[in-house]
């Protein structure tokens, strides 16, 4: 047989051509036959059109060949593709396990990294999560701003055609309790007897509100969610028609939400476990109090709508500024007045505000995505260096290109996807152990937290993509752009011609020490500022007092009752052994440290203030130092509700310059809303910021009658000064014997509260750390490596110059003085990044500011933090130097 | 019975290509050729199916083509046996072979003692 090679190379040149092929074999098998029928003595015309004839309908048989034929050949490259491929993975494979060291360092560096955007991810992901357990929850929308409930009736009966509509208030404490238990609080929420007809959610038993039952007055009903159902009732079947106490009225249970729901978010973290028709006669919470149904001046509920098919966002939005405008009493508003966002995640976000957080998060991947790049890309180069030699061999016998550099790329891709792998898990790992602390408290949280799904790990994934052409691209690209003669000429390691200060090795360095500065940088604001915060001196000794709170209004009593009880309480407790003293406020000590009061000071202006309000012997009883001027309490305020008198107020000295700058407060008037003020006392109390531990201008001023009668959503706390410890039990007998119906909740000693907030500063800590650490490893790591490389690089050059005398320290220099350089530009850098990155943050969130204000404007930290840093650096770079001086010119320049 | 009219019973026209293959790369002509000489001319293929039969046995990885010189120095594709041709050539021929003698076992079969029926009864 006579096969001849030579039309297969041919065949290759040119690619395959399908069509000529088959027209050629059938040609050719139309002159044998032809021929074989000459050979029978045919004349050769007619043995031709026979041969021909014999065929059938060619050009049908020419088409299905080349159907065929074309199947084949796609099926051919395919597979040559693939197993190219193969090979590729498998020689990357090869060369990693070659080199453990390598492989390990680069994988742990990608899980890190990768795994640190995939839980940024994660929580992005589960925060614009679909609602959970409501159908069709992208129809959902919400205003961004509390109306009142007219207006809702008014958006409802206009808007029909185009949407359907509930209201519903924020969610509020109720005191609940379980047949004959003591009471707890539970969250709930009022809502609209449209509620659950409007989110289109069933019940899992019972039934929920309607229109036709849930009228104005009526006794009220409650529906409870799935979790409660099963944690407090025990999932009894029967659970439709049990009663609860709730402050203080008994109410039947209607139903049970299906499992999962929690309503609609309004941004808060806290979900409700019931929900009661505002409906309900007012009895039942003293939200409801005042006519709040009819009344045009409270805006206290928030307008859910389901949009129907047609409407849009826009649309509706549009509608309801409309109504809106009609609405207003006010002289017409320029601008928009109605403002909707979706409602059908579990955070809803206005659009801006998802705009910003998807900028801020996205500039923080890409930070971290950049310095694994950097890092990672370098050390490649570093290795691409090592096999100068063996590339430029492969290259000068007619190595691809373009096939080389795929090579080098799988050795990356094979790389980043082990990396994807480890960093997806160090995601799970990371959600497991937030599911684990977070238990079966909050089902908000629990979606918040649900951890990588299906989207996580394709974003994983796809961001290991993007880190694999990242790392290994440039270097590849330099590493087989190489001048093959000289390379070979010049030997090993001499690939890069000449040495270039600039050089793109330098670069990646610089670009590593840069990014590694920010979040060293960023980080270290963050920690140092929350650490700050945390050692609070609230300005007394905080160790003999303690407090609770009650809410008798949500126990049942009527505003009169309540303000008899409240006044009652101190003067009972004080007769208790080991207490000194007693006394009320609106919160816990310094716990009011938000300034959100707006004052007026004459001839000074408006000024931000923290305003809390006291009882009598407050001071006494936190053991407040008089700084200036006198008691100002007033007993009889109690009993008064204060209208038309100037209150007497105590400051703190920040307050004082604040509100007075150098003039003398005492005898000053202040004005808040309607209220006059006037200062009686300067005291020391230093409620300071959560985050950044600023002491804050507080007001202190007297607690009135219409104070006591109301209630606001943390009840009124009592505080105690004592010695010795007073139990809870004493404290519940005294209270029984003013009003059984009385709870307490939150009881806490002082110490025990000022170290929750402690507890919020190393949460920060914990998570911010990792980062730093993480970039000042990574960057060190980096730097040690390249150094490590550029001495076995120039180890010729350093081995002339040694045996031409230079000494040894001369060769350290040179070396460190390098790599000194590029740490010093690259902390330059990153501090100039990481001061922006810090003002832009502190533009985007208050309490961002908070943090980052103090220890990004403390000289000793900006100064300590990229010293610190240099040092390290300079050690990193300085351990694989050594080896400059060690170098042995006659060993070094043998290898020629 | 006209020997030019057999009908190639289905199936039956992929194996005797396998087995033309056998001994070496053919062309499409000696493969028609090496069919009608080994059936003493009872068995013509026409051309209209065998290339069709060939296309489609070489996607399926039974056969491989190369381009060749044929005897009288004329560029001819050649179709060669793979591994996985060859397996199955094997295995076409012993079920051919199984079939094709129970067939004839029926065919050639006699009056059976008593009549089927009653053994059925």
């Amino acid at each position: 047989m006579n096969l001849n090679r030579m039309w297969r190379r041919y065949d290759r040149l040119l690619g395959a051509d399908v069509a000529s092929d088959i027209n050629q074999e059938l040609r050719f098998h139309i002159e044998a036959k032809a021929e074989s029928l000459m050979a029978q003595g045919w004349a050769e015309d007619e043995a031709r059109k026979e041969a021909e004839r014999q065929f059938g309908n060619l050009g049908a048989l020419q088409g299905e060949g080349e159907r065929i034929g074309n199947r084949i050949e796609r099926r051919k490259r395919l597979r040559e593709y693939w197993s190219d491929v193969l090979q590729d993975t498998r020689y990357g494979f090869r060369k990693l396990a070659k080199s453990p060291g390598f492989a390990s360092f680069a994988i742990l560096t990608l899980a890190l990294g990768i795994g640190l955007c995939s839980v940024i991810f994660a929580f992005l992901n589960g925060a614009l999560a679909p609602l959970p357990a409501v159908p069709e929850p992208e129809r959902l929308a919400i205003m961004q701003a509390p109306i009142p409930y007219p207006w809702f009736k008014t958006y409802q009966g206009d808007g029909e055609a185009a949407w359907k509509a509930a209201a519903f208030m924020s969610p509020a404490p109720f005191n609940v309790s379980f047949e004959g238990e003591g009471s707890e609080r539970v969250t709930g929420i009022l809502v609209s007897p449209e509620y659950f007809e409007t989110l289109a959610v069933h019940p899992q038993l019972g039934r929920f509100f309607n229109t036709r039952s849930e009228r104005e007055g009526s006794a009220p009903v409650v529906v409870v969610t799935e979790r409660f159902w099963r944690t407090r009732l025990h999932s009894d079947p029967h659970a439709v028609g049990r009663r609860l106490r709730i402050n203080g009225s008994v109410v039947p249970i209607l139903g049970v939400c299906p499992r999962g729901f929690f309503g609609t978010g309004t941004g808060s973290l806290s979900v409700p476990d019931l929900f009661i028709p505002v409906t309900s006669n007012a009895a039942i919470a003293p939200e409801l109090r005042d006519n709040v149904l009819h009344r045009n001046t409270q805006p206290a509920f928030w307008l859910l709508l389901r949009l129907k098919p047609g409407t849009t966002i826009a649309t509706a939005e549009a509608q309801l500024d409309a109504e809106t405008r009609h609405l207003q009493t006010r002289p017409q508003q320029k601008g928009k007045l109605a403002h909707l966002m979706p409602d059908g995640t579990v955070m809803p976000l206005p659009p801006e505000a998802r705009a910003i957080l998807y900028i801020f998060y996205g500039a923080l991947v890409l930070a971290v995505l950049g310095l694994i790049c950097a890092n990672l890309g370098g050390l490649m180069l570093a290795r691409g260096a090592a096999r100068f030699k063996e590339i430029a061999i492969r290259l000068s016998i007619g190595a691809n290109r373009f096939r080389l550099v795929r090579q080098l790329i799988t050795e990356s891709a094979v790389l980043a996807i082990l990396g994807g792998f480890a960093g997806l898990a160090t995601a799970i790992l990371i959600f497991r152990l937030l599911r684990t602390v977070q238990g079966d408290s909050n089902p908000l949280l629990d979606v918040l937290i649900s951890g990588p799904d299906f989207k996580v790990a394709l974003f994983t994934f796809a961001i290991s993509g993007l880190v694999a052409i990242g790392f290994g691209l440039i270097p590849a690209i330099v590493v087989t752009g190489l001048d093959t003669a000289d390379v070979m000429k010049a030997g090993l390691f001499n690939g890069l011609r000449g040495h270039r200060r600039f050089g793109i090795r330098n670069l990646f360095v610089v670009g590593q020490v840069m990014a590694a500065m920010t979040l060293v940088l960023i980080a270290g604001f963050i920690v140092i500022g929350a650490q700050t915060g945390s050692k609070v001196d609230p300005g007394f000794d905080s160790a003999p007092i303690s407090f609770f709170s009650v809410d008798p209004t949500r126990d049942g009593l009527t505003g009169p009752e309540c303000a008899e009880a409240l006044r009652r309480i101190p003067e009972r407790l004080a007769r208790l052994g080991g207490v000194e003293s007693v006394s009320l406020a609106d919160g816990p000590p310094v716990s009011k440290s938000t300034p959100d009061t707006k004052v007026s000071v004459p001839s000074i202006g408006d000024r931000s203030v923290a305003f809390q309000r006291v009882g009598p012997n407050f001071l006494t009883t936190v053991g407040a130092a008089i700084l200036r001027g006198t008691d100002f309490e007033d007993r009889t305020l109690l009993m008064d509700d204060g209208s038309g008198k100037v209150l007497p107020i105590a400051i703190n000295q920040v307050a004082a310059t604040d509100l007075f700058q150098s003039e003398d407060p005492l005898g000053r008037r202040i004005q808040v809303g309607e209220q006059a003020y006037q200062v009686a006392a300067v005291v020391r109390y230093l409620p300071r910021t959560i985050l950044g531990g600023h002491a804050v201008p507080v007001v202190l001023a007297p607690l009135t009658l219409n104070d006591l009668q109301q209630s606001d959503i943390e009840g009124t706390t009592v505080v105690i000064r004592a010695y010795t410890p007073v139990g809870i039990a004493a404290i519940n007998s005294e209270l029984a014997a003013i009003d059984p119906r009385i709870t307490i909740f939150h009881p806490q000693t002082m110490p025990e509260y000022l170290s929750e907030q402690d507890r919020l500063a190393s949460m920060i800590t914990a998570s911010y750390t990792p980062i730093g650490v993480f970039g000042l490893i990574l960057a060190c790591l980096g730097l040690a490596g390249v150094t490590a490389q550029t001495v076995q690089r120039r180890q010729k050059e350093i081995g002339i110059r040694i045996a031409l005398g230079a000494r040894r320290m001369d060769a350290l220099r040179l070396v460190m003085g390098e790599g000194i350089a590029m740490v010093l530009s690259g902390a330059v850098l990153g501090f100039l990044v990481a001061s922006g990155l810090a003002r832009i943050l502190a533009a985007i969130s208050a309490p961002m500011a908070q943090v980052i204000g103090p220890a990004a404007s403390a000289p000793g930290l900006t100064l300590g933090i990229p010293s610190f840093f240099v040092l390290l650096a300079a050690i990193a770079c300085y351990v694989p130097a050594r080896h400059a001086a060690t170098i042995n010119p006659l060993i070094a320049l043998r290898e020629e | 019975m006209d020997a030019t009219k057999l009908e190639f019973l289905r199936g039956t026209l992929d194996v005797l290509i396998l087995k033309s293959c056998v001994w070496g790369p053919l062309h499409g002509y000696a493969i028609t050729s090496f069919i009608r000489q080994q059936s003493d001319d009872a068995l013509l293929l026409e051309e209209g199916t065998l290339y069709p039969a060939l296309w489609r046995l070489e996607s399926k990885g039974l056969l491989q083509s190369d381009w060749g010189l044929s005897e009288n120095n004329r560029k001819a594709k050649f179709y060669r046996l793979t591994a996985k041709g060859r397996r199955q050539l094997q295995q076409e021929t012993t079920t051919w072979h199984t079939y094709a003698a129970a067939v004839s076992k029926v065919l050639a079969a006699e009056q059976p003692n008593r009549p089927l029926a009653e053994e059925i009864r």
